[in-house]
């Protein structure tokens, strides 16, 4: 079964290899001028001398305006959907192609029951994805680390593309293309049909649960703390009023605002993960479940 | 191997009042049958007559609404090991994975069978001239149901059932598979089932028929005694068995 899935996912995991080489192409084309950058702007010394020797804000702002850690609409939006991408077109022709082909009447009439032949599939396929998932991150992570220094990882561009959550939304793009492929029977419908529902809840978790995800903290301004701070992300040109790189501002209250410490990233991350691979799970195991109940 | 130790004089299919319902449609039911080991049984009725219901339900694809099958005296159960391993099945169409090559569909084979014989496979496609490393869509139709069929042959099942094998191909290619199936069965003692909805294909091959129609079976015996019963010829005996007013629902 193992050459099996090997042979019949071979072409999906050239094609992902080729995003990857492109990926890391890239990465490491921007992310060495980046470095150098960082190097001859003296960023690495402002970090350390804290809230900002002469000069500093400018070169914060010059350095994040050649490299933009700005929230990018078009980038934010290629990152949003390059997940759920990968996941359907992976899972939904993973049961619909055989059916649309007419060989699950092969597959499943060799020794191997139709359900463990599923179950090896999935857990083959999901590993494969896990890889994907974990290198993309990396390298992104890699390019990226000159700028997570100064804007710190919670912003939306960079908290989607780090630590966990990028392949956590791989595999449930997946699962939910898979159950669609095996309810739906062909693949390009289920394709729709899973990539819909997984992107309304990747949003919903985004904008709506993540900032609760824990109690956030509540800032109070002093007399002069909070002006001329967008209260928010980075350092940009000046450091946040809490004194911290990376803290995420969720809310402004009366006398300042309510907000989410930057060393609260990993344990977001794997709540947020949680919440994708448990839905994941859930969806391959329906998939398992009903295609040994029901006669195709 | 254990496949054909079980034959010795015992039926090598027996079916108990098997139904399957669709929905509130009953697609067979109440179908007991007994087909003898060594056995070459064609399966004959119209389209729709519950034929590839039947085949389903015996190989292990389907699951009986009601009653039960056994192979070789071992009770059947869809979606278990041990019963798709019983049977080599050609499925309508010969459905194979058009961008693996022949050697692919055995690689396959092989890793997905236990009892897989690798040698046959090898051999049947040199004696064929069929290259195992052609893909399967650059192959004739005929040829893809040779491959099928050596596919279903290397499981080394003790039973094969074929549903409409031929009825995509060719006459030339009809003719060379059916004469494929009949050294089969000759050689290795295989009991074979085969449906067919036409009934002169059958006639030199099977020594078992069964007649299928509004999912009911109309008659199962061995054909000459009741060639014999009936002093009619074959096509003619299965022909009074599906007129309209025989038939019986």
């Amino acid at each position: 079964m193992i050459w099996v899935s090997w042979r019949q996912h071979r072409s999906e995991a050239l094609g992902c290899l080729a995003v990857l080489i492109g990926l890391a192409i890239y990465a490491v084309m921007v992310g060495t001028s980046m470095r150098t950058a960082f190097g001859h702007d003296g960023l690495a010394s402002c970090l350390a001398s804290g809230k900002g020797a002469a000069g500093c804000p400018n070169a914060v702002m010059t350095f994040t305006n050649d490299f933009g850690s700005e929230v990018n609409i078009a980038f934010w939006s290629v990152a949003l959907i390059v997940p759920g991408l990968i996941g359907v077109l992976v899972g939904a022709p993973l049961i619909a192609r055989e059916l649309e082909f007419g060989t699950w009447r092969l597959a499943w009439s060799q020794s191997v029951p139709r359900a463990r032949w599923l179950a090896v599939k999935l857990v083959l396929v999901s590993g494969g994805l896990v890889i994907v998932g974990a290198a993309m991150t990396a390298v992104i992570t890699w390019y990226r680390a000159p700028m997570d220094q100064l804007t710190g990882r919670f912003q939306h561009n960079i908290y989607d593309f780090e630590g966990l959550v990028p392949t956590a939304y791989i595999l449930c793009a997946f699962g939910f293309a898979v159950l669609a492929g095996l309810l739906i029977r062909r693949s390009i419908p289920a394709m729709i049909a899973a990539f819909i529902p997984w992107l309304a809840i990747r949003l919903v978790i985004e904008f709506l649960f993540r900032p609760h995800f824990l109690a956030p903290l509540t800032f109070t301004c002093g007399a002069n703390n909070c002006n001329g701070t967008n209260g928010g992300y980075g350092i940009s040109a000046i450091p946040p009023a809490t004194g911290h790189i990376g803290d995420w501002v969720v809310s402004q209250t009366r006398s300042g605002f309510l907000y989410q410490p930057a060393d609260r990233f990993w344990t977001f991350q794997f709540i947020e993960a949680g919440i994708f691979v448990a839905l994941a799970a859930a969806a391959l195991g329906a998939a398992v479940w009903l295609l040994h109940r029901r006669a195709a | 191997m254990a496949q054909h130790d079980s034959g010795g004089n015992g039926p090598a299919l027996q079916t108990d009042r098997l139904g399957r319902r669709y929905g509130r449609v009953w697609g067979l039911r109440d179908c007991t049958l007994e087909i003898p080991a060594g056995a070459v049984a064609g399966l004959v009725g119209p389209n729709g007559a519950g034929k590839t219901t039947l085949l389903e339900m015996i190989i292990g694809l389907l699951e009986p609404t009601e009653g039960e099958v056994s192979i070789f005296g071992e009770a059947s159960h869809a979606y278990h090991a041990a019963t798709l391993a019983r049977v080599g099945y050609v499925a309508q169409d010969h459905p194979l994975y058009r961008d693996f090559t022949v050697g692919d569909m055995f690689h396959l084979g092989r890793s997905m069978n236990p009892g897989w014989d690798q040698g046959l496979a090898d051999a049947r496609m040199g004696a064929l001239g069929i290259p195992v490393k052609r893909k399967v869509k650059q192959l004739s139709g005929g040829q893809r149901a040779q491959v099928s069929l050596t596919m279903a042959l290397a499981k080394r099942a003790p039973l094969l059932v074929l549903d409409e094998p031929v009825s995509s191909l060719d006459p030339v290619a009809r003719q060379e598979f059916m004469r494929e199936v009949t050294s089969a069965a000759a050689e290795t003692g295989l009991t074979v089932i085969i449906s067919s909805h036409v009934v002169s294909e059958l006639e030199r091959l099977c020594d078992w028929l069964i007649v299928l129609a509004g999912g009911h079976v109309q008659v199962a015996g061995p054909a000459d005694d009741l060639i014999a019963q009936h002093r009619m010829g074959f096509e003619e005996l299965v022909m009074s068995y599906l007129s309209e007013e025989a038939v019986t629902r």
